[in-house]
């Protein structure tokens, strides 16, 4: 058996051990179940008239559900039949009005506990732990459809409905013909669905002639015209508006309304009778969330109406996600929950199964037709689920929203080979989703594909002699800024160190090591080298392409970019810089909090990191960026994975105040003139005000970053012109610029960029504004007065990503094809920026490169842009990210430089354009902290914010005592 | 079905013998009919003929918008033409057809939005809510109904059938469903709303001086305006329509509603977008409908509608989402009652 099935076989393997694990209860549990009756508000004696044993399982794709194993029913009435396995949604408890009932849970999954909690019924939070039994009690008082749920965590599918029937009637519909308020009894119903909705997914069941039904995910639902069917719609977690094609119904806590669109929040229930097709015939009738993104991300499925009998049509199921070939039902569905943590920003629901051999949670393997879902459960803010990179051609590619949003996501992916998703407001946190046909074999024989004699062995033998199965990933890859990649080139393997560096936080680069060595999955892979157009058809026609493989991505990747042979060194600058350097460590775990990130200060005279402010009182979420008030005496520290500006003391760390602004903010600045606080929302609009002041308390208003109407703007990280009266932000969602004037409070224009722009910087003249453009690997230039575009510096130069396989080594692994693959690049490459920001004389741009890992410096001194061109090319970090501009003693500046997936500081001097320094950012014995770091110490360095604030507008407003530690050119940056 | 036959007849003795409408409806519950419905069947040959043509039209900041090209009610009676009640330009929200409870609509869509190269999908349609259409007139691709992709391309016209059938009254939206892809482009502005009439000709209103009976229903004829507001995600779209003129005019952004005051105006409230509104209005209380209970304001998401009438009161009032951001943003207007009223004030438009 190849790899890929063994480590298959191991992952189902452990959940089935893990599901019959048992686990002695803690002492907790123990106390809460000696008292139970205490906990419940309708707790009741004597005997119930239903007792319900249930179970809480692990399903094979790590989602959980619960599990009916006995129904008893006083008076010996037929119980429902139920399904045999533990379903999502759960079991449908159906009850009487007045009925009494006990549930008694017993808790088969591991390493958790869960509990049975029914708003509306019985208010118990009592959970219980693996292996143990609690019971629930509550009495069904009112009729009506409620839920029952693992309370704060029931997004993996710990949820089912509980309907509560009266005698009588139990609800209305409008009748075809007439359209007259009917109304309906039990008997009349012909069935039920419920449908649970969570993320941007519908997970459904069918009550049928006393059968319950799993219908998994996004199911067609049948129904015979003029049926009475009634409906029982559930949300979980985030709002929705249910909405059904050409029916209404009577909105049930009225007498007459009659609606076809109902806003349901977390927990809301809402049940409805249709008549099935009334006065509207047969058809295919799409039932669906009308919250646009939601729309976009997948939320919906169908009633069909026929005139017969019919059956409905199940979803993705969890249960046919072991990679079987086998099993040919329907499609299975793996889950990423979307969470606010370091590197595993989407989570596999079974990674840590599978992370053993995938090294990351973050990525899954499945068949083509498999579904991947995507819920946005363990993160406080908004995200996008888009696509990033594809097979070329792919169904269903790409995949995106217009705006961000709390759901989740669902697709459907048919075409073999690897899928990597990403959240366009936060443009590190990746998934990745390889779909591998079981049924395609490769002969090999001797590690030598047969069919190109030309290729010489790949790093010995490549896979057993039985000729096993290998990840195949196809040809070529489309991305999402309209790349075409070969899967065989030096941008494919930079792409998937990127995704293994990034989601895997043992392959962050710590300076306490003396090297790096990052790891990869030690799996087989399949590619394709792209030969040249040697017969036409370029990159579409296979038959310039040969197949390469390797038996094992790590040994290619250690080989390919070789970083063990680099050592991490620290060393300090000579030349002192002045005031104090913050730097945000936004990944650090800490003790107290529950959510990473500090702000760091290190102190540039002794290179010493002197303080670390974590805020555990506010549980301070990924502090992503900050600011001062023109006295210096205190940071604004925007929360980026939640909706926060919070504000605290520079010198002793104290809080002062947490305000929310709004969803995802990202940078925050003050207006040079008057000290007012701007917040850019990167989950939103437009940036949030805040009137001048050291202790926020409000927000006085968002400035819109776009006309009415217009596409969502969601802007990164903005900058303010020195007479603070224009603003420049980067649109991330809408590929262009905002020129806002402060004085005019008007957009003045709104120029496009590159794609996905994230970050902006100023001439200190006020003259042009500079763009980052992530995805395009580009810095645009505009005019600032009024946005006319002078150019894109093209940071690639001359790399060519497209037609590339650039393996140079000597003796190396293509040598002797006798083919002329062509040059990697003549120029400086630098790909994938992000802070850019302009020194504050004015001479030079400092640009972090993300995917490239290096630091590129422009010379922008020439009052034409056109005539800029670039100074030095710097090594940098993995994930490098943020750069600002800080004072050098004696004159001078210092661009400090900080890398997400690393623990250093780097220290570039302007007057030599190199390297001064680089500094741990790992606490010190003398470091002063409000917590403790306990992992991922000085790691997620992003916001950079250098003490005094020298740039040009700002430094003249410095307090003396700081001027005073000031030159004279410092002072006034533009003065000759 | 034997209940409704056996009514029908019951009905029409009923309007024989005593001549004129009263209104008496039994309490639903009992699964019994309405007065009101009985009569419908009686005089089901009242039933309007709306021939309607659309057009979707880009607009030049990149939104797009319906226009209203011709309205004909009766084209084999009356041949009543409304086309001058409705803007000559495109709007949003787009025009308002009213209709009512029995009637039905012809629609048909023309393209004039260039084809767009990036888009899956070039074919702008209809989709509505609440009324009945046939799965060929759903107003959405072939892969949602299984039957035909259903819009026009740029440059064609495609028609739809609507019923405004016994049971659809209300003010429910229609939007495009099939523009770029599969979900459509009502967030470009391609939305608009049909206001179905009731055959009851009557509404419900607070009443104000009995607090043990709230609510009294009045004629539809004493609604002197209609207001329009659609909650998008970052402003309110409006269009009002004077019922003395009948002519419909478009406020766009945040406008500033005029009308007499001690006139009845009724509001139509719908959302659309991501977000959850919670629409507010100073001063003014109103009816949830289907209830007698009176509230200031209410929660309101994508695509649901809300309906309400209220006697306009003195002075200025301020009407807003309390959704936070949206709050921050500006989203909100105000309404005027003064002793002339007049036409409200558009607010910023695109065109």
């Amino acid at each position: 058996m190849n790899k890929l099935q063994t480590v298959m076989a191991f992952a189902l393997v452990t959940s089935i051990a893990l599901v019959g694990a048992s686990i002695a209860p803690s002492v907790e549990t123990s106390i809460q179940s000696v008292m139970p009756n205490l906990m419940f508000a309708s707790a009741f004696t004597g005997t119930p008239t239903h007792t319900i044993e249930m179970t809480a399982e692990t399903l094979p794709n790590g989602q959980e559900a619960y599990k009916l194993v006995s129904h008893e029913i006083q008076g010996d009435e037929d119980v429902p039949d139920y399904s045999e396995i533990a379903t999502i949604p759960g079991p449908t408890l159906i009850v009487n009005e007045g009925d009494t009932v006990e549930v008694i849970l017993t808790n088969n999954i591991s390493g958790k506990s869960v509990g049975f909690n029914a708003p509306g019924l019985s208010n118990s939070n009592a959970k219980v732990a693996t292996g143990d039994s609690k019971t629930y009690k509550f009495t069904a008082s009112d009729a009506g459809t409620f839920h029952y749920q693992n309370k704060n965590n029931a997004s993996l599918g710990l949820f089912g409905a509980i309907i509560v029937n009266p005698t009588g009637s139990i609800g209305k519909y409008v009748q075809e013909g007439s359209g007259a308020i009917t109304s309906a009894d039990l008997e009349d119903l012909n069935r039920e669905y419920v449908l649970f909705m969570v993320g941007s997914t519908f997970w459904g069941q069918e009550l049928n002639s006393g059968e319950q039904i799993p219908l998994w995910t996004n199911p067609t639902l049948a129904s015979t015209i003029n049926e009475l069917v009634r409906f029982h719609i559930i949300a979980i977690g985030d709002d929705h508006t249910f909405h059904m094609h050409a029916h209404r119904w009577v909105e049930s806590s009225t007498n007459d309304n009659i609606i076809d669109t109902k806003l349901l929040n977390d927990g809301s229930r809402h049940s409805f009778i249709v008549e099935s097709g009334a006065d509207v015939g047969e058809g295919i009738w799409q039932y669906h969330c009308h919250v646009f993104p939601h729309m976009q991300s997948g939320m919906h499925g169908h009633v069909h109406v026929v005139n017969g009998p019919h059956e409905s049509y199940p979803g993705a199921n969890p249960y046919n996600v072991i990679f079987n070939p086998d099993i040919e039902e329907e499609p299975g569905i793996v889950t990423f929950e979307i969470t606010d943590e370091p590197g595993s920003w989407f989570k596999s629901a079974r990674a840590d199964a599978l992370a053993p051999l995938t090294v990351t949670k973050s990525l899954e393997v499945i068949r083509p037709g498999d579904y991947v879902n995507f819920v946005m459960s363990q993160t406080d803010t908004v995200h996008s689920v888009t696509s990033l990179m594809w097979p070329t051609g792919a169904d269903h590619m790409p995949f995106d929203q217009t705006q961000s949003y709390k759901g989740g996501g669902i697709v459907e992916l048919t075409d073999p080979g690897l899928y990597v998703f990403t959240c366009k407001v936060h443009p590190y946190m990746f998934a990745g989703v390889i779909v591998d046909d079981p049924t395609t074999q490769i002969e090999l024989d001797g590690g030598v594909i047969v069919d190109n004699p030309l290729l010489p062995p790949l790093l010995g033998n490549i896979v057993d002699s039985d000729g096993g199965l290998l990840l195949d990933f196809g040809e070529t890859f489309s991305l999402v800024n309209g790349y075409q990649i070969p899967t065989g080139s030096d941008l494919a393997l930079r792409l998937a160190k990127t995704f293994f560096v990034a989601t895997a936080t043992e392959n962050w680069r710590d300076y306490t090591n003396p090297t790096w060595n990052p790891s990869y999955p030690d799996l087989p892979v399949k590619a394709s080298v792209y030969l040249g157009d040697l017969a036409g058809g370029g990159l579409n026609n296979s038959d310039n392409f040969a197949p390469v493989a390797v038996k094992s991505l790590d040994a290619l990747q250690e080989f390919y970019f070789d970083e063990a042979s680099v050592t991490n060194t620290l060393f300090d600058p000579s030349v002192d810089g002045v005031g104090e350097v913050w730097v945000n460590a936004q990944f650090e775990k800490t003790q107290l909090k529950t959510k990473p990130g500090t702000a760091t200060a290190v102190d540039p005279t002794t290179w010493l990191v002197t303080k670390k402010v974590a805020l555990p009182g506010y549980n301070m979420n990924n502090p992503h960026n900050m600011w001062t008030d023109k006295d210096q005496t205190v940071i604004y520290q925007t929360e980026w994975f939640s909706n926060k500006l919070t504000t605290f003391d520079r010198i002793t760390g104290a809080p002062i105040s947490q305000i929310k602004v709004g969803e995802s903010p990202a940078h925050v600045l003050t207006r040079p003139n008057n000290d007012d606080i701007i917040v850019s929302l990167n989950g939103e609009e437009g940036v949030a005000e805040v009137l001048a002041t050291t202790s926020p308390s409000e927000v006085n208003r968002i400035i819109a970053t776009q006309g009415f109407g217009q596409d969502p703007t969601k802007p990164h990280a903005h900058w303010i012109s020195s007479d603070g009266q224009t603003m420049i932000t980067p649109n991330a969602f809408t590929h262009d610029a905002t020129l806002y004037g402060f004085d005019t409070d008007m957009i003045n224009s709104k120029p496009p960029t590159g794609i996905i722009p994230i970050a902006t910087a100023m001439t200190p003249d006020d003259e042009f504004g500079t763009v980052a453009n992530l995805l395009s690997s580009s810095i645009s230039v505009v005019d600032l007065d009024d946005g006319t575009h002078i150019r894109d510096i093209n940071l690639l130069g001359d790399y060519n990503p497209a037609v590339l396989v650039g393996i140079n080594d000597s003796g190396g692994l293509l040598s002797g094809l006798g083919v002329d693959l062509g040059v990697l690049a003549t120029t400086d490459v630098a790909a994938l920026p992000i802070q850019t920001p302009i020194s504050p004389d004015g001479n030079y741009m400092v640009t972090a490169n993300t995917l490239t890992s290096n630091i590129i410096i422009t010379d922008v001194s020439d009052p034409d842009p056109n005539n800029w061109s670039i100074a030095a090319n710097l090594p940098c970090d993995p994930g490098c990210h943020g750069a600002q501009f800080g004072a050098k003693s004696g004159g001078g500046y210092y661009a400090y430089v900080s890398s997400k997936f690393a623990n250093d500081l780097i220290v570039i001097d302007m007057d030599s354009l190199t390297i001064a320094g680089r500094i741990l950012l790992n606490p010190d014995v003398g470091t002063v902290s409000d917590d403790t770091i306990v992992s991922l110490h000085g790691m997620g360095g992003q916001g950079v914010m250098p003490i005094p604030n020298v740039y040009n507008g700002w430094v003249q407003n410095l307090p003396n005592s700081w001027k005073a530690q000031l030159t004279d050119s410092q002072k006034n940056p533009l003065s000759p | 079905m034997p209940e409704k036959t056996k009514f029908l007849i019951a009905g029409i003795c009923a309007v024989s013998l005593f001549g004129f409408l009263t209104l008496f409806t039994m309490d639903s519950q009992n699964q019994t009919l309405s007065f009101n419905n009985i009569l419908e069947f009686a005089e089901a040959s009242e039933q309007n003929s709306h021939v309607i043509e659309l057009s979707a039209e880009p607009l030049p900041n990149g939104q797009l918008a319906y226009k209203m090209v011709s309205h004909v009610v009766n084209p084999d009676g009356d041949n009543t033409d409304l086309t001058s009640n409705y803007s000559s330009q495109p709007s949003i929200p787009g025009p308002i057809i009213v209709v009512d409870e029995g009637d039905e609509i012809e629609i048909s869509l023309t393209n004039n939005i260039p084809e767009n190269s990036s888009f899956a999908s070039n074919i702008v349609s209809l989709h509505v809510h609440g009324v009945h259409y046939e799965i060929t007139s759903d107003g959405t691709l072939m892969s949602v109904n299984g039957v035909s992709d259903q819009g026009a391309a740029p440059g064609e016209t495609r028609t739809f059938h609507w019923i405004a059938g016994p049971g659809t009254a209300g003010s429910w939206p229609y939007h495009d469903h099939t523009l770029i892809d599969t979900n459509g482009a009502e967030h470009k502005g391609l939305f608009g709303m049909i206001l179905v009439n009731p055959a009851s000709e009557e509404v419900e209103v607070i009443k104000e001086k009995n607090p043990q009976k709230p609510s009294k229903t009045i004629d539809i004829k004493h609604i002197k305006k209609e207001f329009v507001l659609y909650l998008g995600d970052d402003a309110f779209w409006g269009m009002e329509i004077d019922n003395t003129s009948g002519e419909q005019n478009p406020l766009w952004v945040n406008p500033t509603l005029n009308a007499k005051q001690n006139d009845y105006v009724r509001f139509h409230l719908i959302a659309l977008g991501a977000d959850t509104h919670e629409f507010q209005m100073t001063e003014y209380e109103w009816l949830y409908p289907g209830t007698s209970d009176k509230i200031n304001k209410v929660d309101i998401g994508p695509l649901e509608n809300h309906q309400f009438t209220v006697k306009t009161k003195k002075g200025t009032a301020e009407y807003f989402d309390n959704n936070e951001s949206n709050n921050l943003m500006g989203m909100k207007g105000t309404i005027v009652g003064s002793p002339k009223g007049g036409s409200s004030i558009p607010g910023v438009s695109p065109i």
